[in-house]
C-alpha cells in the first residue's frame, strides 16, 4: 500500500503557514482579505463579519455562549482557523482571561472593501488598443490545451510532438516530488506522480501552484509577493485584457510561467503586450470543496468490465493506460477493459483502489452520470477486493514469551503489554505471549523489575 | 527463566494459512520455518522467511491468471 498520499490542500492552509510578519504584510491588500474571507469555513465568516466593527476585544466565554452547547467543537475549530490565519489576535488582560480581537490591518481593509467595493490596480484595456479578444471558448480550449500539454509531459518526456517552450528549470520544479529522475535513464513518475494524474484538474492546480510558490524562495523570489499576485489574479474579470506595463518585475516572470501553464493567455499588440486570465486563473481562490467542475465526462464502465472512453485527447489515453488494457483506439473512442493484470499493474505503482473508483466515478460520462451508481457496483466491489487480495497476509515482527515461572507473572506481563497496546497474542494455557518487537526491551525491564 | 524468541507473527484468512502450512511441509527438514501454529489463522514464523513467502504467494496468485494475448 501506498505509504505517502499526495494531499491536495488548499491554498489557504498554505498562506496559514506563513509567519506572522509575513501574513499581516499580506493583509495589506484588500483583496487577499476579500479571499481569505471567502476561504473560511461558515461558521468563522460570521464571527469574523460580526466582529468587523467591533474594536474591543471579546471575552472568549463570551464568544462561546454565541453557539448552542452541541456545536461547541465546530465553534473550536472556527476560532482556531481565525487565530491560525491571524485574523483574530488572541489578548490576555490582568486577570489572564483570554478574548480575542481582530487584526487591525485586516479589520481595517475589510472595512473599506464594504464600503468602496475595492478596486484592481489595472484596469481592464480598452477594446480600441486589443485588436481582438479570444472568446470564452478559445480561452477555454487554450487553457485545456496548455494545461494538457504539461501533464502529458510529466507522463511521457520523450513523446510529446510540440515543442515545448517550457523552461526547463521551471518543468524541474513542477514537477519535484512527481518525477524522480535517475542519471543516465529517463525521468520516472514517482507513486505521487501516479496519483497526481488520477486527481481532479483543480486539485492538481493547487499541487502544482504550491510547488510553484514553495521553490520561489530558491529562485529568489518573495514567495509572499507571489501568493498576493495569484490572489490578485483570480479576482480579475475572466476574459478580459490586462495591460503587462502595471505588473513588476516579478510578476511578469511569474505571468510568464503562469501562461506555460496555460493560466493565462499572453497576447501582443502594436504597441502593448497584455494577459489575458483564464477559468483556471479565476477559479485560484475557490476551496475545493466549492469547485463544481463543469468538464464534461467522457468514460462509460459496464458491468462486463468493458470501459468506453469518448475522448480524442491523448492524456486521457494515457491516463487510462496507467489502470486499464486500452484496446482499441478510435477516432473519436478509446475502448478498453478493466483486467486483473492491468489493475495489478496500477497497484504496483502506487495508485490505490479508491483513486481509480473515485476518477471513474468524476470523470462518468453525462449519459450514465445520472444513473446511480455511475460505476457499476460489481466493478468497485471487485476493483477493490483485488486490492485487498494483494495483501492477504498480515505480517508483524514481534517477539514470543514463554516459560513463565508462575501463572501471576503471567498475567502481570500480559496486562502491561495490553495497556501499553503491544500484545499481539495471548496463550493462557500454554502461558505463551507474543508483543511487538519494538516493546522488546521495555518488556525486559518489566521482566527484571518482577523477579 | 522467562525466554523469548523473536519472530514474525502471521494473521491470515484460512486458505492462505493452509497454504503456508503446505509450504513449510515442502521445505526440508533444516528449512523449516514455522515456530508454532496458534489457531487456524495465525502463526508464529522465523523472522528471515518473510519476502519468502510473499513472493511464493504472488507466484500461486499469478498460477491463476490468464492474460488475452493482445
Amino acid at each position: 500500500m501506498p505509504q505517502v498520499m499526495v494531499v491536495a490542500r488548499n491554498f489557504m492552509d498554505m498562506v496559514a503557514a506563513l509567519p506572522a510578519a509575513k501574513l499581516d504584510m499580506l493583509y495589506d491588500s484588500a483583496f487577499i482579505c476579500e479571499a481569505v474571507l471567502r476561504s473560511l469555513p461558515p461558521l468563522a465568516k460570521k464571527y469574523a463579519l460580526q466582529m468587523l466593527y467591533v474594536s474591543a476585544p471579546v471575552a472568549a466565554a463570551a464568544m462561546e455562549e454565541w453557539v448552542l452547547d452541541e456545536y461547541a467543537a465546530k465553534h473550536r475549530v472556527a476560532i482556531d482557523r481565525l487565530l491560525q490565519l491571524r485574523v483574530f489576535v488572541e489578548v490576555r488582560d490582568r486577570r489572564k482571561e483570554v478574548s480575542y480581537k481582530m487584526n487591525q490591518k485586516f479589520q481595517g481593509n475589510m472595512q473599506k472593501y464594504l464600503v468602496d467595493g475595492g478596486s484592481l490596480p489595472r484596469e481592464p484595456i480598452p477594446s480600441s488598443v486589443t485588436a481582438r479578444l479570444p472568446t470564452l471558448a478559445e480561452l477555454e480550449s487554450f487553457a485545456l490545451e496548455q494545461w494538457e500539454c504539461f501533464l502529458l509531459q510529466l507522463i511521457n518526456s520523450s513523446q510529446v510532438e510540440r515543442g515545448t517552450s517550457f523552461s526547463s528549470s521551471m518543468m524541474r520544479t513542477f514537477q519535484r516530488g512527481l518525477l524522480s529522475s535517475r542519471d543516465g535513464e529517463a525521468p520516472r513518475l514517482t507513486e505521487n506522480g501516479f496519483q497526481f494524474l488520477l486527481m481532479e484538474t483543480n486539485a492538481q492546480l493547487w499541487y502544482i501552484m504550491r510547488e510553484y510558490i514553495s521553490s520561489a524562495e530558491e529562485r529568489g523570489v518573495d514567495p509572499t509577493e507571489l501568493i498576493s499576485f495569484l490572489l490578485e489574479l483570480s479576482f480579475h474579470t475572466l476574459g478580459e485584457a490586462y495591460s503587462l506595463n502595471t505588473l513588476t518585475d516579478v510578476q511578469r516572470n511569474a505571468i510568464r510561467d503562469l501562461a506555460e501553464l496555460g493560466l493565462v493567455k499572453l497576447q501582443q499588440g502594436r504597441k502593448d503586450s497584455w494577459f489575458i486570465p483564464t477559468k483556471l486563473a479565476t477559479n485560484l481562490s475557490a476551496s475545493l470543496s466549492d469547485s463544481s467542475s463543469n468538464k464534461e465526462g467522457f468514460v462509460v464502465v459496464e458491468t462486463n468490465f468493458r470501459m468506453y472512453a469518448y475522448s480524442t485527447s491523448r492524456l486521457h489515453c494515457e491516463i487510462l493506460r496507467l489502470f486499464s488494457r486500452v484496446e482499441y483506439q478510435l477516432p473519436n473512442l478509446i475502448v478498453g477493459s478493466i483486467t486483473k493484470e492491468s489493475l495489478y499493474g496500477a497497484f504496483e505503482n502506487g495508485i490505490t483502489a479508491e483513486q481509480i473508483i473515485s476518477f471513474l466515478q468524476q470523470n462518468a460520462h453525462p449519459r450514465v452520470a445520472d444513473k446511480i451508481p455511475a460505476v457499476p457496483e460489481n466493478v468497485t466491489d471487485q476493483i477493490r477486493l483485488w486490492e485487498t487480495d494483494r495483501n492477504r497476509v498480515d505480517m508483524i515482527l514481534s517477539h514470543l514469551y514463554e516459560d513463565f515461572p508462575s501463572k501471576d507473572m503471567f498475567d502481570q506481563c500480559c496486562d502491561y503489554a495490553r495497556d501499553h497496546g503491544c500484545l499481539l497474542w495471548e496463550d493462557a494455557k500454554k502461558m505463551r505471549l507474543i508483543v511487538r518487537v519494538e516493546f522488546h526491551s521495555e518488556m525486559r525491564e518489566f521482566l527484571r523489575r518482577l523477579r | 527463566m522467562v525466554n523469548a524468541i523473536k519472530g514474525l507473527f502471521i494473521s491470515c484468512d484460512v486458505p492462505m494459512a493452509q497454504f503456508i502450512v503446505n509450504l513449510n511441509a515442502s521445505m526440508p527438514a533444516s528449512d523449516k520455518f514455522i515456530l508454532h501454529m496458534l489457531d487456524p489463522t495465525h502463526m508464529f514464523v522465523q523472522p528471515h522467511v518473510a519476502d519468502m513467502i510473499r513472493s511464493k504467494i504472488s507466484e500461486f496468485r499469478d498460477q491463476n491468471s490468464y492474460e488475452k494475448p493482445s
